[in-house]
C-alpha cells in the first residue's frame, strides 16, 4: 500500500502527466518536481527519499510513456547514492546532485564487454536505453576477475545513438575508450536487477493504462447495435487482462519491497518481476491493438506506441526465456 | 496478542494432536480427492478442534467465538496448512454458515445454531446448485411453502459436499414462485437426517465421492429456520458466496508450495528435469505459485499500492489465477511421472498426483465457475456493460 506521502506523489506525478506529457516536461519533472532526486539524500540535493517512491514517480510516468528518461536517471541516482554511502564508491557523491537537479541525465551501460584497467573503461555497450540523451552513464565492466559498477561522463566517451522501433525512449551504441571511470561501489547484480524492477513497475503501469483505454473504447464503440464492451467474447478477454494486469503490479510492488527491505530476495524477484511483468504489459498492449479494431492498427492511436515500448522492455536485459533460467537456477530449482 | 506466541500455539497444539494415536492417520487426509477418507476420525476431529476453540476464531466473543483480528486467523490457516493437517468436514459449517448466520440470523438463530458449529458436534452442507441452476443459480426450481407451522421442502440439489455426514442443510429454495426470479428465494435452515430427504453421492472422475445429490420429497423444517427475510435469499445467498471466494482459500498458498515441491521433488528423482521442456514448465509453475502469492497478499490488502476497482473483486481474480494455475501443475505432475501415470491400482487406487491432475478439473467450474467469474470481473471491476 501507498504510505500518505506515496498516495501524494502518485497523485502529483499523475496530474503532471496527463497534463505536460510533450516537450519541456523534463524541466518540470526535474525543476518543479524534482523527481530525479526522489532517491538521492537530501544533503545531495536530492529529496531523501527511496526506491519505493522512485517506483510509484516510474509506474506513473510510465503509465504514458513519458518520453524522457526518467527511469534511468533517477534510478541511476538511487544506484550512485547507495554507491556513495559505501567505502569505495565515495567518488561518485559528486555526481549526485547534478542528476538531482535535472541537469545530468543518465543511462546505464551493464551489457557488452566492457573492461575497466587503470581507472579506464574500454569497449562498446550497446542497446543503452536513454543512452541517446545521456550526459553519463552507470557502467558494469569487468575489472580483472570480477566485474565492478562505474561511472563515467559520456563526454568522456562516443555515443551514437540509434533508431528505434520504441521511438518513445532512445538507444545508443556507447563506445569507451579509455574514458575516465570513477568506482560506483555498489555491486552490478543489484543495479541490473534494480533495473529490472523499475522496468517491472513501468511495464505494470503501462498495462494498467493499456486495460484502461482498452475498456473504456468498449463502453462507447457501438457495432450490431450495443455498445462491443457488452459481448462475452469480449467481456472475458478484458476479465483476463485485468487478473493480468493485478497481478503484475502485485508483482512488481513484491519485487520493490524486495529491493527496499529484503535484498537476498532481489536477485530472484528482480528477474521473475520483470519476465512476469513485461509479458503481461506484451499481452495487454497486443490484446489493446486487437480489442481496437483498425483503429488500434494505426499510427495515429497511442496502442503500437506501447507494443513497441513492450516489446523492446522485453528483449533487453534479459529476454523471457533467460530470464525463467535465471529465476530457475537463483531460486535453486534447476 | 503476540503473532510469534500465537503461532507457536497453534503449531504446538496441532503438532501434539497428530502425534497422537487417535489422529496420527489424520496426516495429509481428506484433501481434495480425498473427500472419502477417515470420515469418522476426521468428524472426531472437528469435536477436537472445537472442544480446544479452534473454531470460530473471528467470530465476535459473545456469539460464542474468539474474536481474533484477521492476521491471527491467517495464521491459524497457515499453520494448519503448514501441518498438512487434515481437510475438514466442519468448513462449511464455520466459514460459510455461521459467518451468514452472525450477519443475517435472528438471536435465537444464532443460539441455537453457532454453538454446535463452534464445538465441532453440528456439520453443514450447503444446498445451492441445481441440475437446471449451476451458473444461474437464480433459476432454481427447488421449492418451499409454509403450511401449519413448517416449510414443506420439494426438489433436488446438486454438487452437494459433506452432505453424506452433515447434520443440517444451508439451503437456497424458492418461496414465492409467482415473484421476480431472484425475489422469490429464501435461505433455509433444514435437518438433513429425516425421511423427506434421500442423498446419493456422485461418482466423480477421480472415482472416489467428494459430491451427492440430495433429493427433497416434503422435507420439514421449522417455520422460523430461515436466515434473513423470506424472499431475501438471494441477498443472504450472494453474500454466502462472497465469503466463500474470500477467506475460505486462507492456507492455499501453503499446499500449494507443498504440492509443488514434490513435484519438483519427482523431477529430480526421475530425472526428467534435464528435459529443457519439463525444466521451463518447473520454472513457470514455481514463478506463478509466487505472483500467486503477490496478488493474493494485494488481495488481503497488504501490497501494491495506490488501489482501483479491481481491489473489489479481487477474490474473483485471485480465483481466476490460482485454479488454472493448479491446473497446470496438475498436468506437470503427470508428464512428470511419465509412462506410470497411467496405471491405475486396485478398486482405481490412485496416487496423489494422479488425484491432483484429475481433481484440479473441478476447481474451473466449483464456487461459481470461472466464466462466471470472468463475467463479475467484466462488470463489477471493469464496468463493462451487461451482455
Amino acid at each position: 500500500m501507498d504510505t500518505p506521502e506515496q498516495a501524494a506523489l502518485r497523485a502529483v506525478v499523475r496530474d503532471f502527466c496527463a497534463r505536460h506529457a510533450g516537450q519541456g516536461a523534463w524541466a518540470r519533472l526535474t525543476g518543479e518536481l524534482g523527481l530525479t532526486g526522489l532517491a538521492i539524500p537530501e544533503g545531495h540535493g536530492g529529496a531523501g527519499a527511496g526506491l519505493a517512491e522512485v517506483a510509484v514517480a516510474v509506474e506513473e510516468t510510465g503509465r504514458v510513456l513519458l518520453p524522457a528518461p526518467y527511469l534511468s536517471t533517477a534510478l541511476a541516482g538511487a544506484v550512485l547514492a547507495e554507491g556513495a554511502a559505501v567505502p569505495g564508491g565515495r567518488g561518485v557523491a559528486g555526481f549526485l546532485p547534478g542528476i538531482a537537479s535535472g541537469a545530468q541525465r543518465a543511462a546505464f551501460a551493464l551489457g557488452g564487454s566492457l573492461t575497466a584497467s587503470g581507472g579506464r573503461l574500454t569497449g562498446l555497450a550497446h542497446h543503452v536505453l536513454d543512452g541517446a540523451e545521456a550526459d553519463l552513464f552507470v557502467v558494469r565492466a569487468a575489472n580483472g576477475e570480477r566485474d565492478a559498477l562505474f561511472a563515467a561522463r559520456a563526454a568522456d566517451t562516443v555515443v551514437t545513438p540509434t533508431g528505434t522501433l520504441d521511438q518513445t525512449r532512445s538507444q545508443a551504441t556507447v563506445e569507451f575508450r579509455g574514458t575516465p571511470a570513477v568506482p560506483a561501489g555498489g555491486a552490478p547484480g543489484r543495479a541490473e536487477d534494480l533495473l529490472r524492477v523499475m522496468l517491472a513497475v513501468e511495464s505494470a503501469g503501462a498495462a494498467a493504462h493499456c486495460l484502461d483505454v482498452t475498456v473504456g473504447y468498449l463502453k462507447t464503440r457501438v457495432q450490431f447495435g450495443r455498445p462491443i464492451g457488452a459481448f462475452q467474447a469480449l467481456r472475458h478477454r478484458c476479465a483476463d487482462l485485468a487478473v493480468e494486469v493485478m497481478s503484475a503490479r502485485a508483482t512488481a510492488y513484491a519485487a520493490v519491497r524486495a529491493a527496499t527491505g529484503s535484498p537476498a530476495e532481489l536477485p530472484v524477484l528482480g528477474p521473475l518481476a520483470k519476465r512476469h511483468c513485461v509479458d503481461v504489459f506484451w499481452h495487454v498492449a497486443a490484446e489493446m491493438i486487437q480489442l481496437h479494431g483498425g483503429i488500434g492498427f494505426t499510427w495515429e492511436h497511442e496502442a503500437h506506441r506501447y507494443l513497441k515500448r513492450a516489446k523492446t522492455s522485453q528483449l533487453l536485459h534479459g529476454n523471457p526465456a533467460e530470464l525463467r533460467r535465471l529465476v530457475g537456477q537463483r531460486a535453486g530449482l534447476c | 496478542m503476540n503473532d510469534d506466541a500465537f503461532r507457536a500455539e497453534v503449531r504446538g497444539w496441532l503438532a501434539a494432536r497428530l502425534a497422537s494415536a487417535e489422529f496420527g492417520c489424520l496426516v495429509a487426509a481428506g484433501g481434495s480427492g480425498r473427500q472419502h477418507e477417515f470420515v469418522a476420525e476426521r468428524m472426531a476431529w472437528e469435536r477436537r478442534l472445537g472442544a480446544d476453540g479452534w473454531i470460530g476464531l473471528g467470530w465476535p466473543e459473545e456469539d460464542g467465538g474468539r474474536g481474533l483480528p484477521w492476521r491471527l486467523q491467517a495464521i491459524f490457516h497457515e499453520e494448519y496448512a503448514r501441518a498438512n493437517a487434515p481437510g475438514r468436514v466442519g468448513h462449511i459449517g464455520e466459514q460459510l454458515v455461521a459467518p451468514t448466520l452472525l450477519t443475517f440470523g435472528t438471536p435465537e438463530q444464532k443460539a441455537r445454531f453457532l454453538p454446535g458449529i463452534a464445538a465441532g458436534t453440528e456439520l453443514w452442507c450447503q444446498g445451492y446448485s441445481e441440475p437446471g441452476a449451476g451458473s444461474d443459480l437464480a433459476g432454481l426450481r427447488t421449492r418451499a411453502s409454509l403450511r401449519d407451522g413448517e416449510w414443506h421442502i420439494d426438489g433436488q440439489k446438486i454438487w452437494t459436499s459433506l452432505a453424506h455426514v452433515a447434520d443440517w442443510c444451508f439451503l437456497l429454495a424458492r418461496t414465492s414462485p409467482d415473484a421476480e426470479r431472484h425475489r422469490g428465494l429464501s435461505c433455509l435452515l433444514v435437518p438433513v437426517r429425516q425421511p423427506g430427504i434421500e442423498i446419493r453421492p456422485i461418482t466423480q472422475i477421480t472415482g472416489t465421492a467428494e459430491f451427492n445429490e440430495v433429493f427433497f420429497d416434503d422435507a420439514r423444517t421449522a417455520a422460523g429456520n430461515v436466515a434473513g427475510a423470506p424472499g431475501d435469499g438471494w441477498r443472504v445467498a450472494l453474500g454466502m458466496l462472497g465469503v466463500e471466494r474470500g477467506v475460505s482459500n486462507f492456507g492455499q498458498q501453503l499446499g500449494f508450495k507443498r504440492e509443488f515441491e514434490s513435484v519438483l521433488a519427482a523431477a529430480r528423482g526421475n530425472g526428467s528435469i534435464a528435459d529443457t521442456d519439463i525444466a521451463a514448465r518447473i520454472a513457470d509453475a514455481w514463478i506463478g505459485l509466487q505472483v500467486l502469492r503477490f496478488t493474493t497478499d494485494d488481495a488481503l490488502g497488504a501490497g501494491a499500492p495506490g488501489g482501483d476497482a479491481l481491489a473489489g473483486v479481487a477474490a474473483n481474480i485471485a480465483k481466476l489465477l490460482w485454479a488454472p494455475w493448479h491446473q497446470r501443475l496438475g498436468e506437470l505432475a503427470v508428464d512428470v511421472a511419465g509412462a506410470d501415470a497411467t496405471r491405475a491400482g486396485p478398486d482405481y487406487d490412485l496416487t496423489d498426483t494422479q488425484r491432483m491432475f484429475l481433481f484440479t478439473r473441478a476447481e474451473t467450474i466449483f464456487g461459481g465457475s470461472n466464466e462466471i467469474q470472468r463475467n463479475i470481473v467484466a462488470e463489477r471491476g471493469l464496468g463493462l456493460p451487461r451482455g
